[in-house]
C-alpha cells in the first residue's frame, strides 16, 4: 500500500511539472468595451528578436498605455514576442490564437487565403552578400559573379580559386555556410542552387557570427554573410556582386539583388487603436533603426 | 515515529521522482526517434549515402557522425593520458605537499572553465595555427578537435589517478623507505601498476565526458558530415544536433532523425559508463 501512495504522489509531481509547460492561450474574446493592454506576437525566430527589441524599448519608454495616449486608460503596457518559426507565427494568425504573425519569407497565396481580411507589414530585409576575404585577389580580378559561378563554387564543381578565373591561385575552395536545415540556408537553396546541393566539405558554422568569422580568419574562404555583419566589418569581409548586381541598399529595396528574404508582420482584421500605434512605431525612423541595428537591412 | 515514517515517505517520493524523470527523458527520446528509424530502416540509418536532413526524400546517415564522435574523443583520451598520468604522479608522489594544495585546486579549476572558451581558443590558436603552418586551406579538423578535448579532459583524468595515487603512496610510503627503496623506483613498479585500473576508469571516464563535449568541438571540426580523416573536417553527434534542432520543424522527419542521433549518443555513453562501472568494481582503491 505504501509503494502504492508514493507511486501516486510521484506521478501527481511528474503530472504537475509536465502540465505547467502548458502555457494560457491569449483571450481573444476580451470584451469590446475593456481596453486590450496586451498585444501577442509570434513566429520567425529572425525577426522576434527585432520587434522583441522595439516592444522593449517603447515599454521601458512609457510603461503604461495612457503615457503614450492620454485617450488610454492606465495599464501597463504588455508585448509579449514569441519565437518558433515563420509557419507557426501564420498558423498563430490563422487560428487566432496570436494578434500578430512574424514571417520571415513570402507568406505563400494559400496561406494569404486562409486568413481573413489579410494584412501585412513590411519591417526590412534580410539579404546574404557572398564574401570573401579581402586578401582573395578575387576582389581586384573578378569583382562579380554569375549565379551560375557562385552554385558552381558552393556545390564542389570548382574545387580551386583558379578555376573560377585564371591568376587566382591553386588554392582549395573553402566553403562556409549556416547549418543546412537553418533559415538562412533556405534562402540561399531557393535563390542560387536550386535542385543542387551544397559539397558536403563546406563548414558548417552554428551562427552568422562565426560564419563572417571564418571569412575574415582564412583568406580561401567564400560564404554567405548577412549584409548587416559585413557592414559592421567593412574592409574585413569583401560582398562580391551576384549577375552584375551589388548588395548594396537600392538594389535591395528595388529587389533587384536576389539572395534575400523580406521580414513581414502579418494580422487578420483591423487593428486595434493601440495595435494600429506600436505598428506606426515599428515603421517608423526609429523601428528602422532597429531594424538595421540588428543585421538587417530596413524597409524604408 | 510517525514523523519518520513521513520522512521516509517524501525520501522515497523524491527517489521515485528522479528515476521517474530520467525513464521519461529515455522513453521521450526513444519515441521521438522511432519515425526515423521506421523511415531510414535501423541499417539504413547508418549505412545510408548521406545526411541531407531537408528536401522532399530526404537521407540520413548516422555512421559518419558516429565515427567522428569515437575518433575525436579517443584521440582526445589519447593526447591527455599520458599527460594527465603524469601530471598524477607528480602531484601525488613527487610534489612537496604546500605546492600540491596549490596545483590541484588550479587543475581543479579548469575543468570549471566554460567550454565554449576553449572553443574560441581552439578557433584562434589551434585552427588558426593550421591554417598558417600545416598550409591546410582549413584549420578546422579532427586534429584540432582532439587537441581541444584532450586539454577540456585533463582535469578529469588527473582527479582520477591522483586521487588513487596519492593513496597508494600513503599506505606503502613507509614500508618501502624502510626498504630503502628509491622513490622512483616505487612509482615505476608499485604505484602506477597498483594504479593501472583507476588510471583506466579516468580515461574512460574522460572519453565519456569528450563523447558528450558540443560546444567546443563544434568550433573547431568544420561540422561536415564526412567520414573522418585526421586532418580533415568531420562533424560528432553532439555537434549534429546543436546546430541543426534550431532548423528543424517540430514533429519533422528531420526533428525525429535528431532525436534518433541523441539516442545513439546516449547508447555509445550509456557503453563506456558501463564499462567504467565493470572496472570500478574489480578496484581496490
Amino acid at each position: 500500500m505504501k509503494k502504492f501512495w508514493s507511486l501516486i504522489v510521484a506521478s501527481m509531481m511528474i503530472l504537475s511539472m509536465a502540465l505547467t509547460g502548458c502555457s494560457q492561450q491569449p483571450a481573444e474574446e476580451a470584451s469590446k468595451d475593456e481596453f486590450k493592454s496586451q498585444i501577442f506576437f509570434k513566429g520567425s525566430s529572425t525577426l522576434a528578436p527585432v520587434v522583441s527589441q522595439i516592444a522593449t524599448d517603447f515599454i521601458d519608454a512609457n510603461e503604461t498605455w495612457n503615457k503614450v495616449n492620454a485617450d488610454f486608460p492606465e495599464k501597463s503596457i504588455d508585448l509579449f514576442v514569441s519565437a518558433g518559426g515563420s509557419s507557426a507565427g501564420v498558423k498563430a494568425v490563422i487560428d487566432g490564437t496570436s494578434d500578430f504573425g512574424m514571417v520571415s519569407r513570402n507568406v505563400k497565396d494559400e496561406e494569404k487565403e486562409q486568413i481573413k481580411d489579410y494584412k501585412e507589414f513590411l519591417l526590412g530585409y534580410d539579404v546574404l552578400t557572398i564574401s570573401v576575404n579581402p586578401e582573395n585577389p578575387i576582389v581586384n580580378i573578378k569583382k562579380n559573379l554569375t549565379t551560375d559561378e557562385v552554385k558552381k563554387i558552393f556545390s564542389g564543381e570548382y574545387k580551386y580559386w583558379d578555376e573560377v578565373a585564371p591568376g587566382l591561385p591553386h588554392n582549395e575552395i573553402v566553403v562556409v555556410t549556416r547549418d543546412i536545415g537553418g533559415g538562412a540556408h533556405q534562402v540561399f537553396q531557393d535563390k542560387v542552387m536550386g535542385d543542387a546541393q551544397v559539397k558536403a566539405e563546406s563548414i558548417q558554422e552554428p551562427s552568422m557570427g562565426a560564419l563572417a568569422t571564418k571569412i575574415m580568419e582564412n583568406k580561401d574562404a567564400i560564404g554567405y554573410a548577412s549584409s548587416g555583419l559585413v557592414n559592421q566589418n567593412e574592409g574585413r569581409i569583401i560582398p562580391l556582386e551576384v549577375d552584375g548586381i551589388a548588395p548594396v541598399k537600392e538594389n535591395i529595396l528595388s529587389g533587384a539583388y536576389k539572395i534575400s528574404r523580406p521580414l513581414i508582420v502579418i494580422k487578420s482584421g483591423e487593428l486595434l487603436p493601440q495595435e494600429q500605434l506600436f505598428v506606426d512605431l515599428m515603421l517608423s525612423e526609429e523601428g528602422m533603426k532597429t531594424v538595421e541595428k540588428m543585421g538587417f537591412v530596413p524597409a524604408k | 515515529m510517525k514523523r519518520d515514517k513521513a520522512f521516509e515517505l517524501i525520501i522515497k517520493a523524491f527517489t521515485l521522482v528522479s528515476v521517474a524523470i530520467l525513464g521519461f527523458i529515455i522513453f521521450f527520446i526513444g519515441a521521438e526517434s522511432l519515425p526515423a528509424f521506421r523511415y531510414s530502416g535501423l541499417a539504413g540509418f547508418f549505412t545510408n549515402e548521406r545526411w541531407n536532413p531537408i528536401g522532399a526524400d530526404p537521407v540520413f546517415s548516422i555512421l559518419p557522425m558516429v565515427l567522428a564522435t569515437i575518433y575525436v574523443s579517443f584521440l582526445a583520451v589519447a593526447i591527455a593520458l599520458p599527460i594527465g598520468v603524469g601530471t598524477a604522479v607528480f602531484l601525488s608522489c613527487i610534489a612537496r605537499e604546500s605546492a600540491r594544495r596549490m596545483l590541484k585546486p588550479f587543475i581543479d579549476l579548469m575543468a570549471g572553465l566554460p567550454s565554449v572558451v576553449f572553443g574560441f581558443m581552439g578557433l584562434m590558436v589551434v585552427v588558426g595555427y593550421f591554417e598558417k603552418h600545416f598550409s591546410m586551406s582549413s584549420g578546422e579538423s579532427v586534429l584540432a578537435g582532439g587537441i581541444v578535448l584532450a586539454i577540456m579532459i585533463l582535469p578529469y583524468i588527473v582527479s582520477t589517478c591522483d586521487t588513487t595515487m596519492a593513496e597508494i603512496m600513503k599506505s606503502h610510503k613507509k614500508t618501502s623507505d624502510s626498504l630503502g627503496v628509491s622513490k622512483w623506483h616505487m612509482i615505476r613498479y608499485l604505484v602506477l601498476p597498483a594504479a593501472k585500473r583507476s588510471i583506466f576508469a579516468g580515461a574512460v571516464l574522460a572519453l565519456a565526458r569528450g563523447m558528450g563535449e558540443t560546444m567546443a568541438v563544434m568550433m573547431v571540426i568544420g561540422n561536415s558530415p564526412l567520414f573522418p580523416r585526421l586532418l580533415g573536417k568531420c562533424e560528432t553527434i553532439p555537434a549534429l544536433i546543436a546546430l541543426e534542432m534550431g532548423g528543424a520543424p517540430v514533429g519533422s522527419l528531420h526533428y525525429h532523425a535528431l532525436f534518433a542521433a541523441g539516442l545513439i549518443l546516449i547508447i555509445m555513453r550509456f557503453a563506456v559508463s558501463m564499462a567504467v562501472w565493470q572496472i570500478k568494481k574489480g578496484s581496490d582503491f
